[in-house]
């Protein structure tokens, strides 16, 4: 049963601000050390899958920086290994959709080349932790080309996406869009027959400017689609509020989240450092104080600052005395002593990268 | 192969008897170092940051955890194609094997290994010191005086010099005496085990030295006396700097605690210098709602939920609630239970301290808890 990847990053949101200016979805920094594209790429290398394309948005250069060659995610082989290929790009970004069946259009060389029965297709903004191996297992037993992987929300909840319709025997019944109150939420992840996926791109290829999902749906009778319940925690990274909740779900030993490795010194802190329920990573100067945040990498914290339910991304100078909560301030950012800003949980305010105040 | 200028060899062979508990199942130079290094990262780190990218580490004693760390250099940016990092045991050939017999016989039995680089000279360094330094100033020097061999010395109190193998030289810093823990001393230049020979004077002196039975086959005792004694060019390198030999337990102690007492003199923070790991897939520590951190250094990985007072928590620790870790330092991977007390202690890698555990050393002596436990 062998299995590859393929992680569909061509797309973006407008609900970041200044926070996607210059950066696709999958390259948010997230969690103190991490993009939000880590976490695909290491459910892949967790589950010891070896040959995993990456399709890329118009604005790579920051996940291209990151994943580099993919060694991170034991992907820089001989055999197999990394992919990074460009997705189509049509004057503007995709924003809804993960599965662009034109984006598998530009890429079917991919599917082609390779001998794998089974292809791993996931989204790369979903903060989760899965081993796929049970996924494949259950997949090869079902005989049905695809598996969609999906999660029981509370019905009314805020989630946006697909939702499922399943019968007793697990298949799917319906797929409907947002809005309605289903409970068996799609988490944008699917395992299929790869000679299948390259007959579905065929059939549909008219289609193009359909997502694969939407085109499921469409033609649910002609479809045979087995699921896959995850029980474990599945992040919705959909905005700014999402984004400032401190968790842990990286923090797995079985299954480590990997990422680019930047080698920073130990967190120093100070005799005067008050930290409460946060996360911090390597190379940060704490000598104020820290309450429900997380402060990635190098960041430096001042004599009697106050930093709540913020995150401050790498390189975040901020000053002695400052107050800042709920704020988001991205990549080197300056702060300067005794400057106060305030957001709300609702609201938070997003400081753009390199800016100073 | 083109030719290098300076390659280093890196002794990493030692047991480093008197740390105890800390190399029972692991060299000296991958020991655990201020929470996210080990030893050797100095070393390597050193290299590195002095342009010198072909190392050959020499291993003997319980190499595993430094062989694994190791690996091919990559962490040290030194995976290059025409040199990198080569891990160098002990080997049999056509008569037998034996173990290296001393510093100077386990470069003799890499002069293969030399011989493929070429180079016009080659470092000598030990993988137990902490300090930073540009080897090329040293390297530099030692062009500009011709020497065969530069020794980089460090002035230490007077007081202190019949502890080390003490240099004496004439106004040019060219070598006129050494003596190996002098009674009286009377130069006050200690030796830091750090050499730079011409690599064609070295060879001739390792094979000399090989054909000498009554050689104990050691760079200190040996190969610098029998160059000085034939009249070579010797030199010191003046280093003005931080450095430490922590070769027992209370330096190995006082120098970690030196990344956040005495920033001003070794300072990991810095990108100057930077020094280099291999331990990076840890998540960024949590610090938990009720957790007291304060004059510490702590590693990514960590999650503390007691009270941590100047103290360094390697990779991966876990500190429980009710507990307290004072004056100590927590190896990677060490789980310290709930309503533990810990103080002036060293609490091994990997070790698990269950809970209501005191484990208190009180006037200052700091001592090692538990055997370290190796996981990947």
């Amino acid at each position: 049963m062998k299995t590859i990847g393929l992680i569909s990053a061509n797309y973006s949101s407008t609900e970041f601000g200044d926070l996607l200016e210059n950066r696709s979805l999958a390259s948010l920094p997230y969690g103190g050390r991490y993009r939000l594209i880590d976490f695909a790429l290491s459910n892949m290398a967790n589950s010891g899958i070896t040959t995993v394309g990456v399709i890329a948005p118009y604005n790579s250069g920051s996940l291209v920086d990151h994943i580099g060659i993919g060694s991170p995610w034991s992907l820089g082989r001989k055999s197999g290994g990394l992919f990074i290929m460009p997705g189509s790009a049509y004057g503007l970004q995709s924003f809804g959709s993960r599965f662009l069946l034109r984006d598998l259009i530009k890429v079917r060389a991919f599917f082609e080349r390779d001998d794998a029965d089974y292809v791993i297709m996931s989204d790369s903004s979903d903060v989760c932790n899965i081993d796929f191996r049970p996924i494949i297992e259950q997949h090869d037993k079902s005989g049905c080309p695809v598996t969609m992987l999906y999660k029981k929300v509370p019905k009314g909840e805020d989630y946006y996406g697909y939702f499922l319709d399943i019968d007793e025997d697990g298949k799917v019944k319906h797929i409907q869009e947002e809005g309605f109150a289903w409970a068996n939420y799609f988490a944008d992840c699917f395992i299929v027959d790869r000679e299948y996926m390259i007959d579905f791109i065929n059939w549909y290829e008219t289609l193009e400017y359909m997502d694969v999902i939407q085109i499921m749906k469409d033609n649910m009778d002609t479809m045979d689609i087995d699921t896959y319940e995850f029980k474990g925690y599945l992040g919705k990274i959909k905005n700014p509020v999402d984004f400032i909740k401190v968790n842990q779900v990286f923090c797995n030993s079985e299954r480590p989240i990997f990422t680019k490795a930047q080698d920073e010194a130990p967190v120093f802190h100070y005799p005067s450092s008050d930290v409460r329920n946060s996360l911090i990573s390597a190379g940060c100067r704490i000598e104020g104080r820290v309450e429900n945040s997380i402060i990635f990498r190098s960041v430096n914290i001042g004599k009697k600052a106050v930093v709540k339910n913020s995150v401050i991304m790498m390189h975040g100078e901020i000053g002695d005395g400052v107050v800042l909560d709920h704020v988001i301030a991205d990549k080197y950012v300056t702060i300067t002593g005794g400057v106060k800003i305030y957001g709300t949980k609702d609201a938070p305010v997003v400081i753009g990268k390199e800016k100073k105040i | 192969m083109k030719k290098k200028k300076c390659i280093a060899m890196l002794l990493a062979g030692g047991q480093g008897s008197r740390l105890g508990k800390l190399t029972t199942n692991i060299a000296k130079p991958a020991v655990s170092f201020g929470g996210k290094y080990r030893i050797i990262d100095f070393g390597l780190s050193n290299c590195v940051n002095s342009g010198i990218d072909t190392v050959g580490v020499l291993v003997q004693y319980k190499p595993l955890v430094l062989n694994r760390y190791v690996g091919t250099g990559e962490s040290w940016d030194m995976a290059v194609s025409d040199g990198g990092v080569v891990i160098l045991p002990p080997f049999a050939g056509e008569t037998g094997g034996e173990w290296y017999l001393g510093t100077a016989d386990a470069i003799y039995h890499n002069i293969d290994f030399i011989d493929m680089y070429d180079p016009e000279h080659v470092l000598i360094l030990s993988g137990d010191h902490i300090y930073k330094m540009d080897y090329n100033i040293m390297l530099e020097e030692h062009i500009e005086n011709n020497a065969d061999l530069t020794v980089s010395v460090l002035e230490v109190p007077w007081e202190e010099a019949s502890r080390f193998g003490i240099m004496s030289t004439d106004e040019e810093g060219r070598i006129t005496k050494f003596s190996e823990k002098p009674k009286k001393p009377d130069s006050n230049l200690a030796s830091m085990g750090i050499y730079i020979f011409k690599w064609k004077a070295l060879r001739k002196a390792l094979l000399d030295d090989h054909d000498n039975e009554k050689s104990s086959h050691d760079f200190g005792n040996d190969v610098i006396p029998k160059l000085l004694a034939d009249k070579k060019k010797l030199f010191v390198y003046r280093f003005r700097g931080y450095w430490r030999d922590v070769g027992t337990v209370k330096s190995y102690y006082d120098s970690q605690m030196d990344l956040m007492d005495d920033m001003e003199h070794i300072n990991v923070f810095t990108k100057d210098q930077k020094v280099f790991s291999n331990s990076n897939y840890y998540a960024p520590q949590f610090i938990g709602p009720k957790a007291n951190v304060s004059d510490s250094l702590i590693c990514n990985g960590c999650t503390v939920y007691g009270t941590v007072k100047h103290s360094i928590l390697g990779s991966g620790a876990v500190i429980g609630d009710g507990t307290i870790v004072e004056d100590s330092i927590v190896l990677p991977n060490a789980i310290i239970g709930r309503n533990c007390k810990v103080k002036n202690a060293i609490v091994n890698e990997g070790v698990i301290m269950e809970d209501n555990l005191d484990v208190i050393n009180e006037d200052g002596e700091v001592q090692v808890y538990g055997r370290a436990k190796l996981s990947i």
